[in-house]
């Protein structure tokens, strides 16, 4: 869901709030991205690790639930399926596949699916997992060829295949060299279809080999270097996430554009976004009688006439001091062009001629195309050691799209870096961060403020270590987006509640309270003057200097509790002035977030009433 | 609001010296109405309540209040004070032309401001200023002065002066002081006698205003010919966010927040009107709801209810049970969750679209004195706060970063979004360095070096910045009302080119292209870029042929599967004769559209097809011929002839047994292929249980 065109939707005008309903995805291929899990469930994959970690088995199904979830916000059209290899039981199409379990067929994932990858975590997910399935030999090629069956008898076109394998066992067959042979034969003939064979190795005793089977059963990645094989197998349930949501979300170019540097110098780039704010999905609506969703069609026509009226048939126009300025609709669209979509280098600029403050927008990523542009990726890639090596950024001219209006980026290399497992942690390219113009900059009057002394700077810099933390990109769920689908999901299963969530974006007052202990008070009795109070409205002008700050008699606001409640009784509580309406808040421990009084009253009302 | 608006007076010279000029110069007149022009322009595209007044000098005829027995002659006020419109625009077009007249600009000066005086008695304005442009080429009488400046003072009213030469050389800080001004026409030296006691004159009412500042207030026509070139940048007045900044339970400060930047957007948008009549209110626009069956039947708003998408799954969710259900929150908030190194938070991690500027409260010297210890303490320590922050109670909270920002003459919190987990996606790209075939040699390296070398935007010692973005207006809003202003004082005539300067902004600056011509010529020895011949893309821009291809378009993002089997047919149809052996179906599909043969005759292609594809007894021959059996039904059903397709089928299944294909078969029982019941097609001889019973009932054995 790379929104790109959301950033330019309120420039046009009325028409676009359709389209934007429907931007279900962004990108001129359609088709739909498959990804099928083939997972062991050999005995090996149920033995638990030391002190209580979980098996690989429920690791695994973990994962998958993940993904489900996942897949269900981001992209619920995608198809998953979930089989397992070297099972007792059999169940496939056809039943043609003996110890080859589809647990679930390749299609969307929905709430039921989500339960069911539930069922099989923990513990009585093994017992599940030992009561339906079974553990028993294993034919690897035999479950591939079944995969395949599950992509062929998919009628829909099919964007991107993906098979993850996971598992712990690097000679699935013990040594049988006839069920190795099939079983690359078999993945040969996957892979040929178009599917990509992934391997999600897990922890074993004496360390997994990936050479002695495996090599030959997964696709080359995609640098044809031997990273992929080199990886270590995964023992953390947050490595294998990681690496599966890697693998799982299908990066796609929300364009491919024209990198210019100068005539007839073009690099082929494809821009990448990696963060996207991700919102609630738009509603469907549904016929209320069965509930089954509805098409909306959206006409234009003549008031007079009732006829419908084609786009040559309507102009647009804009009145200015009651003046009506009349346009064709291409002359509208015109007036946007600029000139063709593409990024036109300006120069270089030194890394700190770019503010921090310069922000409008997310950034997107940029990586070459070597498949528009032969040669791209090299000029690309030395221009990214030699920007990076000299701490420059590249200023470029840039036009996203047909009739977008240019904008400036400033393009930041950023190198690539792999972790102690050598998976990638952030990928080689340039980050484009876009800039401002004039018009973009408010006019501030920052007002005249007194500078801290250094013993107040000290006490809070005290503060200021005993809350630190690392801070991580990934640590924060979106509870807006958290509890809609968790809405969703207890009315999708007949859930009598919601499961609970917690708001990681709430502080934990408590601990901060806790952590700081007394460093709280001893800063307040540096800045703050006795008795001052944050709360009060901007605290009478400017305390005349030299007294003891704000102990000066504050206008007696208390109202004895009788009164009050007889204020209320009447309904008369509006009587009151909001001040004395704050008093009695505090007096009854009322918290209010509201200034308003109406909604000091409400806050009153609902204390004392009850 | 009220109250809050100027009025101003426009007073320009169309005297007989304005039309004097050098040789290859543009007269001074003509400088002094396109001055005018842009400034008028400015005014009604802003639409601002701020009035306007025009007074022209040196006219012929004299129309003033203050004509009387020979004095202020040849002075016409050509329109009261009054918001400016396109019809002033059109007047200035029209019918201001240089006269042959000279009048006294002093006299002028106080016809303006008698005006002044007279039209706001009733208005309220807070500001009161005439604009003067002229050449000072009449000997104006300075008996009057001192009382003009004094009375000036006395009103409010301050002066601008428009010149058609600086204002001199040797002032500091005048209107042209940075301008080194090369090849200004009229400079200094080639002054008349009363052009230089005038310009005494100017310099002493101005500075008599206003000591330090008066000479900033004299321009030259060309410097504010440059300046007015550019629509007003879009401003809006900030609005105060009064919140608390909280650590912990125990330790508020008192803020407030500003937005400091984020991406402007055009005030006003199209709307849409009727091609003739050219009214609003003749176009309607209408949503509706339709069943999606095969005769769209139309259902009411009223009745249709909201639900989402869960996966697969669509849960109804009306509005009501959203709202009790959704996560809600105390409202506005800015709470500290915790501090990190600020090297943790990066740049491209930045989310939203907009960054807010964070000072302490208003008249709060404590609450200054607070924020100033945590802006210096985050400072010194290189550390930034990662806050909670939520506008109000209806908006949704955010996590975000808190960065100390310390510049000269003040202080303050800049606060950025950061990315939810939900929001990121964690792409692998190949790597470049591992790769041979992309690492770049030596040579290539020392290229791009000195491309770099010769493209630095900076300069000096200083590292100027010579290409500041945020200095240029948005090219966007320029051509915009460039445009809009075309086509209401020229109706009917084609849109202009885009203006030089707007384009020569948005160009690689002339020191950097020359500089840069080399290194760019041996970038492109050292890499040898090729395009890659797409046979591919062929495919892909005949996919969506009809529409336009390769743009990657915002209305294509549906991904419908619908549309793309329709554009898919799009394509074969031009080429499509008879079912062929590649996708029988879809040519099948394509040539009963096309209606160019008749129905029987395709359905004999197709069939034949279909007995071809059995001969091959393989899984994926069964497939296509299956794909084919239910294009054969789906198409059958639509023209509601079920006869052909039953009777296939029929045949089909008798004949199961002595060609060995009881797998097939059983895929087809599987995908539960029927027979045409009389439900589905009038003419059909089936009845709807012997269709659902024919195929799984057949046991071939």
């Amino acid at each position: 869901m790379a929104e790109w065109n959301a950033y330019y939707k309120n420039e046009d005008d009325e028409e676009d709030q359709e389209e934007g309903e429907l931007s279900g995805g962004d990108y001129k291929i359609t088709g739909r991205d498959s990804l099928v899990f083939l997972v062991d469930a050999s005995k090996e994959m149920f033995i638990k690790g030391e002190d209580g970690e979980p098996s690989n088995f429920d690791m695994t199904m973990q994962v998958v639930r993940s993904v489900y979830t996942s897949k269900i916000i981001s992209s619920h059209r995608d198809l998953v399926a979930l089989v397992f290899y070297g099972t007792e039981q059999s169940k496939n199409p056809r039943n043609s596949f003996k110890h080859v379990y589809v647990y679930h067929d390749l299609d969307e994932p929905g709430a039921k699916r989500v339960q069911d990858a539930d069922a099989l975590r923990g513990s009585k997910g093994a017992q599940l997992a030992a009561k339906t399935m079974g553990s028993s030999e294993t034919s690897l090629g035999d479950a591939l060829w079944c995969c395949a069956n599950l992509y062929s008898d998919i009628k829909l076109r099919l964007s991107q295949k993906r098979l993850m394998i996971f598992t712990c066992r690097d000679e699935p067959h013990g040594g049988d060299s006839v069920k190795d042979r099939q079983a690359r034969t078999k993945a040969n003939d996957l892979k040929e279809t178009g599917v990509t064979i992934d391997l999600m190795h897990l922890m074993k005793p004496g360390g997994f080999n990936v050479a002695s089977f495996f090599r030959d059963i997964v696709s080359p990645p995609e640098d044809e270097s031997e990273l992929g094989l080199q990886l270590e197998p995964c023992a953390k349930l947050e490595d294998l996430q990681k690496r599966v949501r890697a693998k799982e979300q299908k990066k796609r170019a929300m364009a491919r554009l024209n990198l210019c540097l100068g005539e007839g110098i073009n690099v082929a780039v494809g821009i990448y976004a990696t963060a996207v704010s991700a919102r609630k999905q738009a509603p469907v609506r549904l016929y209320r009688e069965t509930n089954e969703p509805v098409r909306s069609k959206t006409r234009t026509f003549h008031t007079q006439t009732g006829s419908l009226l084609l786009p040559s048939e309507i102009k647009k126009a804009q009145v200015y001091s009651k003046k009506q300025i009349v346009m064709e609709k291409d002359e509208v669209d015109a007036i946007k062009k600029f000139d063709d979509p593409g990024l036109v280098l300006i120069g270089f600029k030194p890394m700190e001629k770019l503010k921090r403050h310069h922000h409008i927008r997310p950034a997107v990523f940029l990586y070459p195309e070597e498949d528009e542009v032969k040669g791209s990726a090299c000029l690309f890639s030395a221009l990214l050691t030699k920007c990076s090596e000299r701490n420059v950024f590249a200023l470029c001219r840039c036009i996203a799209r047909r009739n977008y209006p240019p904008r400036f980026v400033a393009l930041v290399p950023q190198k690539e870096e792999v972790d102690e497992g050598k998976a990638q942690i952030t990928p080689p390219g340039f980050n484009v961060i876009h800039l401002p113009f004039a018009d973009d900059i408010r006019t501030l009057d920052p007002p005249q403020c007194p500078v801290a002394s250094q013993i107040q700077v000290d006490k809070m810099k005290e503060i200021v270590s005993k809350l630190r933390f690392k801070y991580r990109s990934d640590a924060f769920e979106n509870p807006v987006i958290q509890q809609h689908y968790r809405n969703l999901e207890a009315l999708a299963l007949d859930m009598m509640a919601p499961e609970d969530m917690e708001d990681l974006i709430m502080p934990k007052v408590d601990q901060i309270d806790g952590r700081l202990g007394p460093l709280v008070d001893e800063f307040k009795d540096l800045v703050y003057p006795f008795n001052y109070n944050p709360d009060s409205k901007p605290a009478a002008k400017r305390k005349t200097a030299g007294t003891g700050g704000g102990a000066e008699k504050k206008p007696k606001v208390e109202i004895p509790e009788d009164e009050l409640r007889a204020h209320m009784q009447n309904g008369t509580l509006g009587k009151l002035t909001v001040p004395v309406l704050k008093e009695a808040c505090k007096q009854f421990g009322v918290r209010t977030t509201g200034t308003k009084k109406q909604e000091l009253i409400d806050a009153l009302t609902e204390r004392l009433g009850s | 609001m009220a109250g809050a608006k100027s009025a101003l007076v426009l007073c320009m010279d169309v005297g007989f010296s304005m039309s004097n000029s050098g040789p290859g110069e543009e007269p001074p007149f003509e400088l002094a109405k396109k001055v005018i022009q842009k400034f008028v322009q400015r005014q009604v595209f802003a639409e601002t309540k701020d009035e306007l007044a025009l007074v022209l000098f040196g006219t012929d005829s004299t129309k003033n209040s203050l004509d009387k027995d020979d004095q202020y002659q040849n002075i016409t006020v050509h329109r009261h004070l009054m918001v400016p419109d396109f019809e002033l625009l059109e007047e200035i077009e029209n019918q201001i032309h240089p006269e042959s007249q000279q009048a006294d600009w002093l006299d002028a000066l106080v016809v303006c401001m008698d005006l002044l005086q007279t039209e706001t008695k009733e208005k309220k304005c807070d500001r009161l200023n005439i604009v003067l442009l002229t050449d000072l080429n009449t000997e104006a009488n300075s008996e009057q002065l001192d009382v003009i400046i004094e009375n000036l003072k006395q009103a409010g009213i301050t002066l601008q002066f428009f010149l058609p030469f600086p204002a001199g050389d040797d002032e500091e800080g005048g209107g042209d002081a940075d301008g080194r001004d090369p090849g200004q026409p009229g400079t200094g030296k080639g002054l008349s006698k009363e052009q230089k006691s005038g310009l005494d004159m100017v310099k002493h009412i101005m500075l008599s205003l206003d000591e330090e500042d008066g000479l900033g207030e004299i321009y030259s026509f060309r410097k504010a010919i440059e300046q007015l070139c550019m629509f007003k940048r879009i401003e809006r007045r900030p609005m105060a966010w009064p919140c608390q900044l909280t650590i912990g339970s125990c330790l508020p400060i008192r803020i407030v927040g500003y937005k400091a930047v984020t991406e402007e957007k055009l005030k006003k948008t199209w709307t849409t009107v009727d091609a003739q009549t050219n009214q609003k209110d003749d176009v309607k626009r209408e949503t509706v709801y339709c069943l999606d069956d095969d005769n769209e039947t139309e259902v009411q708003k009223d009745d249709t209810i909201q639900g989402f998408r869960y996966g697969s799954d669509i849960v109804p969710f009306s509005k009501v049970d959203q709202d009790q259900m959704k996560y809600k929150h105390d409202g506005k908030c800015f709470a500290v969750l915790g501090f990190s190194k600020q090297s943790m938070v990066q740049r491209h991690q930045f989310m939203g679209t907009q960054v807010i500027k964070i000072f302490s409260a208003k008249d709060d010297e404590h609450a200054g004195v607070a924020l100033s210890a945590l802006i210096r303490a985050l400072d010194e320590l290189n550390m930034v706060a990662i806050v909670r922050y939520a506008y109000d109670r209806r908006s949704n909270p955010q996590v975000g970063a808190a960065f100390p920002c310390i510049k000269r003459d003040y202080e303050c919190l800049m606060y950025v979004q950061l990315p939810f987990m939900e929001d990121l996606r964690q792409f692998t790209f190949p790597s470049l360095a591992n790769n041979k075939k992309f690492t770049p040699s030596d040579t290539q390296l020392s290229a791009v070096d000195s491309l770099i070398d010769s493209m630095m935007l900076v300069e000096g010692d200083d590292q100027k910045d010579i290409f500041k973005i945020h200095h240029i207006p948005n090219p966007a809003f320029q051509r915009h009302f460039q445009c809009l202003h075309h086509r209401a004082v020229s109706p009917g005539t084609p849109l202009p080119p885009m203006e030089p300067w707007l384009k020569a902004a948005l160009e690689r600056p002339d020191v950097i292209s020359e500089r840069c011509q080399a290194p760019l010529e041996e970038i492109k020895r050292k890499f040898p870029l090729t395009e890659v011949e797409k046979k591919k893309k062929l495919k892909t821009s005949a996919q969506i042929f009809g529409k336009d291809s390769e743009e990657p378009d915002a209305k294509k993002a549906k991904g419908d599967e619908e549309e793309e089997e329709y554009s898919l047919a799009d394509i074969a149809e031009g080429s499509v004769t008879s079912v062929g052996s590649v996708d029988p179906a879809r040519d099948f599909r394509t040539l009963i559209r096309k209606k160019s043969l008749p129905f029987g005759e395709v359905c004999q292609q197709l069939t034949r097809r279909i007995e071809q594809l059995l001969s091959n007894k393989n899984t994926h021959y069964y497939m296509k011929s299956i794909t084919c059996i239910q294009a054969f039904r789906e198409q059958s059903v639509k023209l509601g002839d079920a006869n052909l397709y039953n009777g296939y089928l029929q045949s089909l299944k008798r004949s199961i047994p002595n060609r060995g294909l009881e797998v097939f078969w059983d895929l087809l029982v599987q995908d539960a292929i029927t027979l045409i019941s009389k439900d589905e097609v009038e003419g059909s001889t089936v009845s709807k249980n012997e269709a659902n019973q024919v195929t799984p009932l057949f046991k071939p054995v």
